[in-house]
């Protein structure tokens, strides 16, 4: 017999069971008085055991020793001499009556037994089953609201429940109910605390109307709450010890920090401090060019400071999470445009090729953050290009993403390196032969994913390319649509 | 002497009072200084200088605080200094009535360029506007309404014209987003920056040289734009 049959006897009600048993015997009794010229007391006797034995396979022991009683009386009343009364006066009745009663009474209780064996086991079966996809459900989830969201989908499935609430109380509260929408306005029928090792974590609430709870059921729930915490337990340990690693982390790139920086600063910080002083010891003449050259090398060393400086802040910002663009539509070309222009001093040796065409539309970008990424990108290709090579920018929208490309035709770069040129402080070339943070494209990937967007390097034919893509929409918002302008008059 | 205008610098680092003080007094300006935002509103009160520089940063009151209390009662020019990345600021500032800003560090020449502009500003505004602003080779005549590049008289549409006439009237002077959509398309426009982005590119390809670069009308990364007028 299947589940689903089960499910459905199970339904029907004691007091059914029994009226079926009672019409399966009026019925094959009315079929044996038809027969009864024809047929022996004994076979007759012997096809009674038949419905019996349907009645305990479908209906339990129950209805099948009540089934067997109900035989012997029809039995005896209208197949027994003399008919139509409960006397018997054949002794050889007697024993057929008698040996009758017997067989139906153990056939019953044996197929009754091993019925309700069966569905023990079924039932033992199932909840097993249930369990096993809980915890496989259950199984490498690291997300809180998931394993809540879980646990209360199988138990409204398992407990066949109107409506199911789960909270989760303390720091980490939470809350999951199944429908949707507020619980019933009566208490719940059935409370499940979700104990840990750490106390109670919270409770499922059942609501149940239309049958009761029984104890199966509401030991499988408390299962299902013990397993439930243990995940969420789990859960939270390993955020607890990504959050150590991400400290730790931290920690290490403090320590980075300070070595490379303090390299770093210490150099523009030197050439201020000597051209400065030997400027106010009057060691150079009034009229010498080196003073000039002097001037113009604390004028450019605080500039470059500046620039350290600024570097090391949107570091720390990225870090932390804090740095938030500030978006607005743009026109990717003017962009470009003002970081060139500012740039201009630094581009002489270099060719420059922009290709944005004038159909972009409109992107919702940070302008100041979009601007950096542009000169950190535009700078390292300055950086490590050869002079007189090319340096291109490109700009494509490919999809619902704006691709924009700025190659170059500097040395390509290992390629196991290609990703690792986006982490803090890594350079390929050793330190002292080009200056900077080694913060320049870990900055560009801070802000472009900040962004939505997504960085990376190739070496091309001639040279690298830096590549990153920025999303067109804003909150699913495409660009906005003007309002109508008149020509003057 | 006495004649020599007349600045009240407020921010709290002894050693950026100490730089401007010595630059400015060197060019021939009166110099008061005070390091307290609270000092800082007495002394205004009290001196009437012609111009404030006041720093964002003070320890005892935000800068943008001070720059709406002076605002209250006076229209002299203010120009605020702040570091970098605080463009929300500035922008509170600008919008609370102040002139114009400087990015620490920033270099003498800049500061002493944002000085004479907002003097002059002041003196224009107590006088005479002028009425034709000229710009390299661009001419616009605030009064007749005529926009020239060399001698040939350009096309700019109702926006366009509006737009560039509000630059050009407060020429030199940094603008904020807000302030300049609230002024030609209305307050309730006021956050739809990308009508500036592309009408200034209208403007630009119309006006400048070079688009890409453009000459005249410049842009103030995150806080607005600014109209470069010949002095």
């Amino acid at each position: 017999m299947n589940s689903a049959s089960m499910r459905a006897s199970s339904v029907l009600s004691q007091f059914w069971k029994y009226v079926f048993a009672a019409l399966l015997i009026t019925f094959v009794t009315v079929i044996l008085f038809v027969l009864r010229g024809l047929l022996d007391t004994s076979i007759i006797a012997l096809l009674y055991l038949i419905p019996l034995g349907v009645i305990t396979a479908y209906w339990g022991a129950g209805p099948g020793i009540t089934g067997a009683l109900l035989c012997f009386l029809t039995f005896n009343y209208f197949f027994i001499e003399p008919y139509h009364t409960l006397a018997v006066h054949r002794p050889t009745d007697v024993v057929i009556l008698v040996i009758f009663l017997i067989v139906a009474v153990v056939i019953s209780q044996l197929v009754g037994r091993a019925q309700a064996g069966l569905a023990a086991a079924t039932a033992r079966e199932r909840e097993a089953t249930q369990l096993y996809e809980l915890s496989t459900a259950l199984t490498g989830l690291h997300d809180d609201q998931t394993i809540a969201r879980i646990l209360a989908k199988q138990v409204h499935a398992v407990a066949e429940g109107e409506y199911v609430e789960l909270n989760i109380t303390g720091s980490r509260s939470l809350r999951f109910r199944l429908p949707d929408t507020d619980p019933p306005v009566r208490p719940p029928e059935l409370i499940v605390p979700i104990e840990a090792a750490r106390g109670t974590l919270g409770e499922i609430r059942l609501w149940r109307a239309d049958r009761a709870i029984s104890p199966g059921e509401k030991r499988l729930l408390q299962t299902f709450a013990s397993q439930g915490a243990l995940a969420l337990e789990r859960a939270w340990l390993a955020q607890a010890e990504s959050r150590a690693q991400v400290l730790e982390e931290s920690d290490q790139l403090k320590t980075a920090i300070l070595s490379s920086v303090s390299h770093e600063l210490r150099t523009p910080l030197s050439t201020i401090k000597a051209a400065a002083s030997s400027l106010r010891g009057g060691e150079v003449r009034w009229d010498s060019p080196a003073r000039a050259e002097l001037i113009a090398a604390i004028d450019d060393e605080a500039d470059h400071l500046n620039l350290l400086v600024g570097n090391l802040l949107d570091m720390s910002r990225i870090e932390s999470g804090a740095l938030k663009p500030k978006r607005d539509w743009n026109i990717l070309a003017e962009i470009i445009g003002s970081v060139l222009a500012r740039m201009k001093h630094l581009a002489v040796e270099h060719k420059l090729e922009i290709d944005v065409p004038e159909s972009l539309p409109l992107i919702p970008v940070d302008y100041v953050q979009t601007q950096q990424v542009f000169t950190n990108l535009i700078s390292n290709s300055l950086k490590y290009a050869p002079p007189n090579s090319m340096v291109r920018i490109r700009a494509r929208v490919e999809g619902e993403m704006i691709h924009v490309q700025v190659s170059n035709q500097s040395p390509q770069v290992p390629i196991q390196d290609l990703e690792r040129i986006f982490d803090k402080f890594y350079r390929i070339t050793a330190a002292d032969r080009v200056t900077g943070t080694g913060l320049g494209l870990s900055i560009c990937k801070g802000i472009v994913e900040a962004h939505g967007g997504r960085i990376w390097a190739e070496n091309i034919s001639d040279g690298l390319a830096f590549n990153f893509t920025l999303p067109l929409t804003w909150d699913g918002a495409k660009p906005p649509q003007l309002p109508i302008d008149t020509e003057m008059e | 002497m006495s004649n020599a205008p007349h600045i009240l610098v407020i921010d709290d680092e002894p050693q950026i009072l100490r730089a401007i003080r010595t630059i400015l007094t060197e060019k021939q300006f009166r110099v008061t200084t005070a390091s307290r935002g609270e000092e800082g509103l007495t002394l205004a009160a009290t001196n009437e200088p012609d111009l404030i520089i006041l720093d964002l940063g003070l320890p005892d009151m935000d800068g943008v605080e001070v720059c709406t209390r002076l605002r209250e009662w006076t229209q002299m020019p203010i120009i605020i200094l702040s570091v970098r990345d605080s463009e929300r600021d500035k922008v509170a500032a600008l919008d609370m009535g102040a002139d114009d800003y400087l990015t620490k560090p920033f270099g003498i020449e800049e500061l002493l360029a944002r000085v004479r502009v907002a003097l002059r500003h002041a003196a224009s505004r107590k006088g005479e506007q002028s009425k034709v602003v000229k710009a390299g080779s661009l001419t616009i005549d605030l009064a007749w309404h005529i926009v020239k590049r060399g001698d040939e008289e350009v096309k700019l549409t109702g926006i366009e014209y509006r737009l560039l006439a509000h630059l050009a009237a407060n020429h030199d002077r940094v603008l904020t987003h807000q302030s300049i959509l609230s002024h030609v398309w209305g307050p309730e426009d006021a956050d739809h920056t990308e009508y500036l982005r592309v009408y200034m590119r209208q403007l630009r390809k119309k006006l400048e040289e070079d688009p890409e670069r453009p000459q005249f009308i410049l842009t103030e990364p995150g806080i607005g734009y600014r109209f470069l007028a010949d002095d």
